[in-house]
């Protein structure tokens, strides 16, 4: 074990088996105790140049210095506990948004309120070959946005900037 | 310093003055550019590169923005991609978040990823599968009528096919072939090449980044500095080689690798190495040769509150300068460092690196307790140079890329509303700008307008061809 | 091999010359032949297509092919940064005859040296005049003359040079030049035909323009990557590493706007000339900022924001759009991996489970990993990270290269300079080579436009003394005899 930590604690008779990784750059020089994502029993890992140097060695009782960051458990279809899980997993706060998806975001209006092709699935509109000219006429594509734009421009939600 | 030159040098230039050249010489300057560059009425003025028809054989970013110079400078160009699949960047998006739909009518479900952004401008976009014997007919039919093409298949590639300088030349004496790509002949000729690749092969990596004894590690540049930068130079190389054509009458073969572009950037860092042994190594946000000239960490954030994390963590760094003595005094006066303008009164004292760690380590203490706008506003209030490094937003936000033009708003005639930094920020011109028409397009969306209406070619014809995926 | 010789070191001083390239002659290893080469063509069936490729576009041959832009001439004024010198260097390795004006004391570049160590400093060996090294290398083939504009006299033959250039390229902060009188809105009265390209920070007009300090120092960057979010964007993550120690904004190391704008000040002006030329068009001004010429390679950024306000965040040696696409610590440094389509990524799966099992299976059987584009989540980055970096911990740069391209993936180490210098590909292109210069032979990066068929690029010179050109260019350029040059020496004004 290395720059995992394969969890084996059992736990209510079966063993944990959660994988908890450690970042590379985060631990290729770091010494402390870090908890399990899973059951929550704590480590001491001694990491040197991306060697476990000591560890990982149960330390009961003892308060975790962090935690890891994402931890998975393949026996259970790969179920993972995501960053920034509270008592389970560190936070990721150096991210564009507040909370990101992971998938693509379904967007029907920028941020100045006007309409942004930006969701799925879009009715066909492409011509001979896959062509497509140099309009969307939106009001018959997609009569749902563009009625929605229509009460956006009335209410003033829709701004230059 | 001169006599006001507005007053009194006017009337001893040569030829007649109208009113309106007089009142031009009055204006202030700051005004005067501003009229001339007229931000906004961009495609009222002549495009430099009218006539220029370019293909565009290119994915990722490194080739493509090698073309789109030209586009965004008014040549036309015509990009190739693999039917059905598109080129990689299409499908490729900040943490898989932003997607623009429709890709093609084919996958319906599919968008394309906001990877593609500022490589592909104004491209016309076709769709060709080059292994069909009768589709390579059809490009040479399109290299007759341009002007060069732009790809980056490994080295030989098109050569097999009879698509390389070597045949195109016969057809099209004009033809400016250009290939780009990482390494070009050599031991490492099919070696394949990214941006990352540049970035670490070169010699960049290894400089930028915290310094060890700082606990840091090489740093990439997020943003892929090396394939656009290799792009630049590209369009540096296309735009020098059609003067010379203008010249000669002949086209020409430009092989370009991205790979050795960071070491052309690094300035004195490959000749030190070879004069004197010295192999340079990271500095952080200081500098080698300048100090103060560096970016400082704050106490404080300026927007604690914020929702979005990279203003209410991050907006705690200021970029300070104060390198002449001068500067460099009043820096210490005003932060109660005086003891260390005593100490390094001369500038080659305190580039020193063991006094730049002292310097930028005192200064960090004496910002512990503020933040980023204070730090910033104390020390330009007091005349010197200091600057927030600024986020995305404060990007967006700022007045002085909007006046300028240099990010806006633009209605894409496909996608709708999206927002531009590219292309208006390559620089001002005063009378042949460049411009965006639109952000790109889908897959294979110019096939019919490039196959019949350039080409010639029947619709049946390209029908047929569209439901056998030669496009 | 050089004789042995007793040395005492007892200063950073005493080095000095050790290591210069009589004694230490360049490279260490010779590059590989044209055999060892060969082979590689001729594994891949391309043998005949390489062949004419070296014939045909070889370095080596630059000197004995045409120039592109011979008979242009550039007229470039301006101190400290290198935007307006690297767009200057461009004309004078594509062939047009560059004047590069500096005030009689020289540019305060000149001067410039890594952590003010003057031993640092190239002598000429002629001259025995002392330029610092990053001057000597961004300015290639300009002719280096000395004028005070700042005196009547030097206004009148500035503006007498300018009456009949091409290109004029100004450096100086907004305003300088047209309160000076010999600005843009003058000098297209003497010369409408002139390209006009001012280069700076961030920009000559609008609210952030270029500005100074109460004591008149400039602008310099990296001012310019820090207004675009470029800086903001550079660095590790904080999560990743403590703040202060690495998980911070970084800058790039290098003044990279300057080189940025500079290339694209060159190719503008290029396409205003064909317009000129071609089109039956005018002179006009252009106007480059180092801010904004990042702004236009800022990938998606601010096109982002306006999607769904997310500010870019830093994401160190990882990338957020691509995977695998990173470099991360290995034995011995930092080697980079990048293999994003389903057939690289897997490619790139099968190498490292030949060292590792675990590898294969929990990269493999993952269904999270299974789709490309749900591989560029942040978690998905953090586990393919973490257990490409346990491989990479027990493998060294050169095994680890050699072990992925065996599978066609693009990997590649994180070079330090003189690992780069010593790299078998960069010796036989060369990408680096020995120049000789009026301060000794340098090694120096070639153009990366010298590879053509035509008209490649060149170096010719590089570095020049103070005002080493005034007579020979006031006297084609401006019909100023020796003797009147001379005195306007005395007078200060050249
Ligand atoms: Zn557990």
């Amino acid at each position: 074990m290395c720059d995992i930590i394969w969890c084996k604690k059992e736990v209510n008779g079966k063993p944990c088996d959660t994988i908890n990784y450690l970042d590379p750059y985060y631990f290729w020089n770091w010494e402390g105790t870090i908890n399990c994502a899973e059951c929550g029993t704590v480590y001491y890992i001694h990491m040197i140049q991306g060697f476990m140097y000591r560890g990982p060695e149960e330390r009961d009782g003892e308060k975790p210095d962090t935690s890891p960051i994402y931890a998975d458990k393949p026996y259970d279809g790969y179920s993972s506990y995501r960053p920034g899980v509270n008592g389970r997993t560190r936070p990721f706060q150096c991210t564009p948004r507040k909370e990101l998806l992971g998938v693509a975001d379904m967007v029907k209006f920028s941020i100045r309120g006007r309409p942004v092709r930006g969701w799925r699935p879009q009715p066909p509109s492409a011509g001979l070959a896959g062509s497509h000219g140099f309009k969307w006429d939106i009001a018959k594509l997609s009569p749902e946005v563009w009625e929605e734009y229509q009460k956006k421009l009335a209410a003033g939600e829709v701004k230059d900037w | 310093m001169a006599q006001d030159p507005r007053v009194t040098r006017m009337e001893e230039l040569p030829g007649p003055k109208s009113k309106g050249e007089m009142e031009e010489f009055k204006m202030p300057y700051e005004e005067y550019c501003k009229k001339l560059f007229d931000i906004g009425k961009e495609h009222t003025k002549p495009r430099p590169l009218k006539g220029i028809r370019w293909l565009s054989c290119t994915m990722y970013i490194f080739t493509p923005h090698a073309v789109a110079n030209l586009a965004e400078l008014g040549a036309e160009v015509i990009k190739l991609e693999i039917p059905r699949m598109g080129e990689p960047m299409r499908h490729t998006s900040p943490f898989n978040e932003v997607y623009l739909y429709p890709f093609s009518d084919m996958r319906p479900t599919t968008g394309t990823g906001l990877g593609y952004t500022n490589a592909n401008p104004n491209k016309y976009f076709i769709t060709i599968d080059y292994h069909i014997p009768e589709m390579r007919e059809v490009f040479y039919s399109l290299v007759k009528k341009s002007d060069g093409m732009t790809e980056l298949y490994r080295p030989g590639t098109l050569d097999k096919w009879k698509m390389s300088y070597r045949y195109l030349s016969e057809i099209n004496p004009r033809f400016i072939y250009v290939w780009g790509g990482g390494f070009g002949y050599g031991p490492k000729i099919f070696g394949g090449s990214y941006d990352i690749l540049g970035q670490a092969h070169a010699g960049l990596a290894s400089i930028t980044g915290m310094h060890e004894f700082m606990g840091g590690h090489c740093s990439k540049c997020t943003n892929w500095v090396i394939d656009w930068q290799s792009g630049n130079l590209i369009s540096c190389a296309i735009m020098a080689a059609i003067h010379h054509r203008r010249k000669t009458g002949l086209g020409t073969m430009i092989e370009f690798s991205q790979v050795q572009v960071p070491t052309r950037m690094l300035g004195h860092t490959t000749t030190m190495y070879g004069k004197f042994g010295i192999v340079r190594q990271r500095w952080g946000n200081w500098d080698t040769q300048l100090a103060v000239h560096g970016i400082i960490l704050c106490g404080k954030s300026d927007f604690p509150d914020a929702e979005n994390p990279q203003d209410k963590y991050d907006a705690r760094y200021v970029m300070v300068s104060a390198f002449q003595d001068r500067d460099f005094k009043e820096l210490c006066d005003i932060t109660g460092l005086k003891e260390l303008y005593e100490k390094y009164k001369a500038h080659k004292d305190r580039v020193e690196g063991e006094a730049q760690v002292e310097i930028y380590g005192a200064l960090e203490r004496w910002a512990a307790d503020k933040s980023r706008s204070e730090v910033a506003k104390f020390l330009t209030d007091a005349g010197l140079l200091a600057e927030p490094v600024r986020n995305d937003r404060e990007v967006y936000e700022s007045p002085h890329y909007r006046e300028r033009g240099t990010v806006r708003w633009m209605e894409d005639p496909l996608f709708g509303d999206v927002l531009v930094h590219g292309g208006y920020s390559t620089g001002l011109m005063e009378k042949t700008p460049r411009r965006i028409n639109w952000h790109w397009r889908p897959l294979g969306a110019d096939n019919k307008k490039i196959y019949r209406d350039l080409l010639g070619f029947p619709l049946s014809k390209i029908e047929e061809w569209y439901k056998k995926a030669y496009i | 091999m050089p004789e042995k010789r007793d040395i005492e070191i007892n200063s950073r001083a005493d080095t000095i010359g050790l290591m210069d390239l009589d004694v230490r002659p360049y490279p260490v290893t010779p590059p590989p032949s044209y055999e060892e080469v060969k082979s590689t063509y001729e594994r891949r069936k391309a043998l005949e297509f390489c062949d004419w490729a070296e014939d045909n576009l070889r370095f080596e041959k630059r000197y004995e092919k045409d120039e592109t832009l011979t008979g242009l001439t550039v007229l470039d004024i301006g101190l400290w940064r290198l935007g307006h010198k690297f767009c200057a260097s461009l004309f004078g390795e594509a062939g047009a005859e560059v004047v590069s004006i500096e005030p009689p004391a020289g540019d305060p570049l000149r001067k410039l040296t890594p952590f003010g160590r003057e031993e640092y400093f190239l002598q000429n060996k002629e001259s025995g005049e002392k330029c610092g090294m990053e001057f000597v290398n961004e300015t290639v083939n300009t002719y280096c003359v000395t004028l005070d504009v700042e005196t009547a006299e030097g206004r009148e033959i500035y503006k007498k040079m300018a009456a009949n250039v091409d290109v004029l390229i100004d450096g100086m902060p907004p305003g300088y030049m047209d309160d000076l009188g010999i600005g843009y809105r003058q000098l297209k009265e003497l010369n409408p035909r002139m390209v006009y390209v001012w280069m700076g920070m961030m920009g000559q007009w609008g609210p952030w323009k270029d500005k100074q300090s109460k004591f008149g120092q400039w602008m310099m960057e990296p001012f310019a990557s820090a207004a675009n979010s470029w800086i903001h964007n550079t660095g590790l993550a904080q999560d990743l590493l403590p703040r202060g120690k690495g998980g911070d904004p970084t800058r790039p190391a290098i003044w990279l706007a300057d080189y940025v704008a500079g290339a694209q000040g060159f190719l503008n002006a290029l396409a205003a000339l064909y317009w000129r030329d071609e089109q039956g068009g005018t002179g006009q001004m252009i106007e480059v900022s180092g801010a904004e010429a990042l702004l236009d390679i800022l990938d998606f950024d601010i096109t982002w924001y306006g999607f769904n306000s997310s500010i870019k965040s830093r994401t160190g040696g990882w990338d957020a759009c691509l995977n695998q696409y990173a470099w991360n610590p290995c034995k011995d440094g930092y080697m980079m991996i990048g293999g994003q389509t389903d057939k690289l990524w897997y490619n790139i799966g099968f190498c490292l489970e030949r060292d590792d099992p675990q590898f294969g299976r929990l990269i493999h059987e993952d269904p999270l990993l299974k789709e490309m584009a749900a591989r560029n989540a942040l978690h998905a980055l953090i586990k393919t990270y973490t257990l490409t970096a346990r491989w990479l911990r027990d493998t060294n740069r050169v095994e680890a290269e050699t072990k992925l391209l065996e599978y066609q993936v693009a990997a590649g180490p994180v070079l330090y300079i003189d690992e780069v210098c010593e790299f078998p590909h960069f010796k036989y292109r060369p990408w680096v080579y020995v120049h000789e210069t009026d301060y000794g032979p340098l090694l120096i990066a070639s153009s990366p436009a010298s590879y053509q068929l035509r008209a490649p690029f060149r170096c010719k010179w590089m570095g020049r003394d103070i005002g080493y050109d005034n007579y020979e260019i006031y006297l084609r350029w401006t019909g100023m005899t020796q003797s009147a040059v001379t005195a306007m020496k005395q007078k200060g004004v050249i």
